[in-house]
């Protein structure tokens, strides 16, 4: 189709202005975190004199960062395994197999996606403190699991649909059992949504506060997140480090979003297109 | 059933493994599905159950059954009156509370300001779908800050909006004065909104170029050469065409509003000043964490259950009849 012609620029120059406005508040934080305080407190916006790093440096060790990185870790990586198990299992049977209630159990599973969590996190709380799973990592992959299974067994529901019934009927003939065709087929042919998936699974886990902040409550399990948000007390004065921690933090999902921006992209919009 | 019916199949039946599946397979599929049914082992009948189990157990024991639980509750007492039935005690507490009322408030004022929030991204995804120079590039730069944690974003958000910050040195430089971005009642509210919008506009951005790139372009094409203006062809070619698009980035923007603040509010505001920054999300965390009034919380949160059921239903209703107008 044919472009725009005349007032394209006049168009664009905004549109750089704001893609730089969204760059810039990252680039100044990391210039600051490359500062040292007395550079920082005579001019914060000159670009630095060297590139330091002793702010990152003692972010991970004095704030402890490097425990809540593992900590983070430990949590995403058991709810995205438990999330894509599930959600993979439940996708394949809900658009493939035909049994009594899937309709009920589909409906159910969506209608569980409007359900914010601030609705239900105090009844969570105390059924989770009386089952003694606050503050233990099975008690945190738990609150994440069933957080963000509605949506992945949405989106695996719907990408499953599109796989022709003749596959999973040729694979019975073959001599597969059910879970011999989820294992053997349906896992393997799901790949490309699993990765999209798991990688905004992961996302969301991963920049989960309140959550982690309700049933995570002791420092020393502390995920990345919450311990961003105690930096700004710990760190008050010392604006360098806290940038430099705010970064470290940021890092693991820049890298993320460089490498899969593709697949997230599409993760988003697929309750969009179908349905 | 093509292997059902040997003249007309794909494969020669008598040529190699292939053909032997097929004979192996042709008396089950002739039996029909009902009689199939009794052959299966009882294994294999119960197999989609066994599946979808963990999903509806989790799904049903910590998503369902939390919400009834919670309306139950909110009907409880908090404190002395712990497990008894207090009524509508708790209702009507959270109605006489400032500052439950200035969360309504100002929930209210992220109800108005959504068409914003949802025309900006909508009018950008114009631009770049009309290949503005350097389109590619801004689809990546647009959407990077939507995958950062508000946590993450509501601390460089606090650096930059600082009263001696970068925000009020450009303010300076224009010749207008320092605004006290985070600590002036009046204004917190704006900047917090401004920095989730800033934050997820994005995302929206994303879902319509999904949405253009399903919208018949010869349409577009054809009106640009009767000679229609962009903001006609927007108002009546893209819009009509991009119904259900928009419809999608409504509902899931207010829910994004109603629902994800909280991490920038914890980090930006804490609630402040003097409460103007409240919404239901901080207020719950606030009375069941820092309070311990878990049943009074309970109410707040049926609330925003209602609240949100109300307005996603109401946003669909005018959507339609927006829709069947045109």
């Amino acid at each position: 189709m044919a472009p725009l012609r005349a007032g394209r620029w006049l168009v664009a120059l905004p549109m750089a202005a704001l893609a730089a406005a969204t760059v810039y508040p990252l680039v100044f934080t990391a210039n600051v975190a490359m500062k040292t305080r007395h550079e920082y407190v005579l001019d914060r916006f000159s670009p630095a004199e060297a590139l330091r790093w002793d702010a990152f440096a003692t972010a991970w060790g004095s704030a402890d960062m490097g425990r809540y990185l593992a900590n983070s870790l430990i949590v995403v990586a058991g709810s995205v395994a438990l999330l894509l198990l599930f959600g993979s299992m439940a996708g394949f049977a809900l658009s493939q197999l035909r049994f009594r209630g899937s309709r009920v159990l589909f409906l159910g599973c969506l209608a569980a996606l409007f359900i914010p969590f601030q609705v239900i996190m105090v009844p969570l709380a105390r059924t989770m403190g009386q089952a003694g799973l606050v503050d233990t990592y099975p008690g945190l992959i738990l609150a994440y699991t069933a957080q963000f299974l509605p949506f992945t067994v949405f989106l695996m529901t719907s990408y499953y649909s599109g796989i022709p019934g003749e596959i999973t009927d040729a694979a019975r003939i073959d001599g597969n059992s059910t879970y011999g065709v989820y294992a053997r087929i349906m896992l393997p042919l799901g790949r490309p949504a699993l990765l999209s998936v798991g990688i905004l699974d992961a996302l969301f886990c991963w920049n989960d506060v309140l959550i982690a902040l309700l049933l995570m409550p002791s420092p020393e399990h502390r995920t990345l997140m919450t311990g961003v948000t105690a930096l700004r007390g710990q760190y008050s004065a010392d604006i360098p480090t806290f940038a430099g921690g705010v970064l470290i933090a940021a890092v693991p999902v820049l890298l993320l979003y460089l490498f899969f921006q593709r697949q997230i992209a599409s993760g988003v919009t697929a309750g969009s297109t179908k349905g | 059933m093509p292997i059902g019916t040997p003249p007309t199949s794909v494969r020669p039946a008598a040529a190699g493994p292939a053909g032997e599946t097929a004979r192996a397979a042709a008396p089950r599929t002739v039996r029909g599905p009902r009689r199939g049914n009794l052959r299966f082992p009882r294994a294999e009948r119960l197999a989609p159950y066994v599946l979808v189990a963990p999903a509806v157990l989790v799904i049903a024991g910590l998503r369902l059954y939390p919400l009834a639980l919670g309306v139950n509750f909110s009907f409880t007492g908090d404190g002395d009156r712990n497990g008894q039935n207090v009524g509508w005690d708790n209702y009507r507490t959270l109605f006489g509370d400032p500052l439950f009322a200035e969360a309504m408030r100002n929930t209210g004022l992220l109800v108005l300001l959504l068409p914003v929030a949802v025309a900006i991204p909508g009018l950008l995804a114009t631009f770049i779908y009309l290949r503005v120079p350097g389109h590619r590039l801004y689809r990546s730069v647009y959407f990077f800050p939507a995958v950062l944690s508000p946590v993450i974003i509501g601390a460089i958000f606090n650096l930059l909006l600082a009263y001696d910050g970068p925000a009020n040195a450009l303010l300076g430089a224009v010749g207008l004065g320092p605004v006290d971005w985070l600590g002036d009642p009046d204004v917190a509210i704006y900047a917090v909104v401004g920095v989730h919008v800033w934050a997820t506009f994005g995302m929206a951005l994303v879902v319509f170029l999904a949405g253009f790139a399903t919208l018949d372009t010869s349409l577009i094409d054809a009106a640009r050469v009767d000679g229609a203006s962009l903001p006609l062809v927007i108002r009546h070619v893209i819009v009509p065409g991009l119904a259900r698009t928009i419809q999608f980035v409504v509902v899931t923007t207010m829910i994004g509003m109603l629902t994800s603040m909280f991490g920038l509010l914890y980090v930006m505001t804490g609630g402040g000043p003097e409460g103007s920054t409240y919404l239901p999300e901080y207020y719950i965390w606030f009375q069941q964490g820092q309070m311990s009034r878990p049943a009074l919380a309970s109410a707040a949160s049926t609330v925003l259950f209602v609240v949100m059921l109300a307005v996603g239903l109401a946003q669909l209703a005018i959507l339609r009849r927006s829709g069947r107008e045109d």
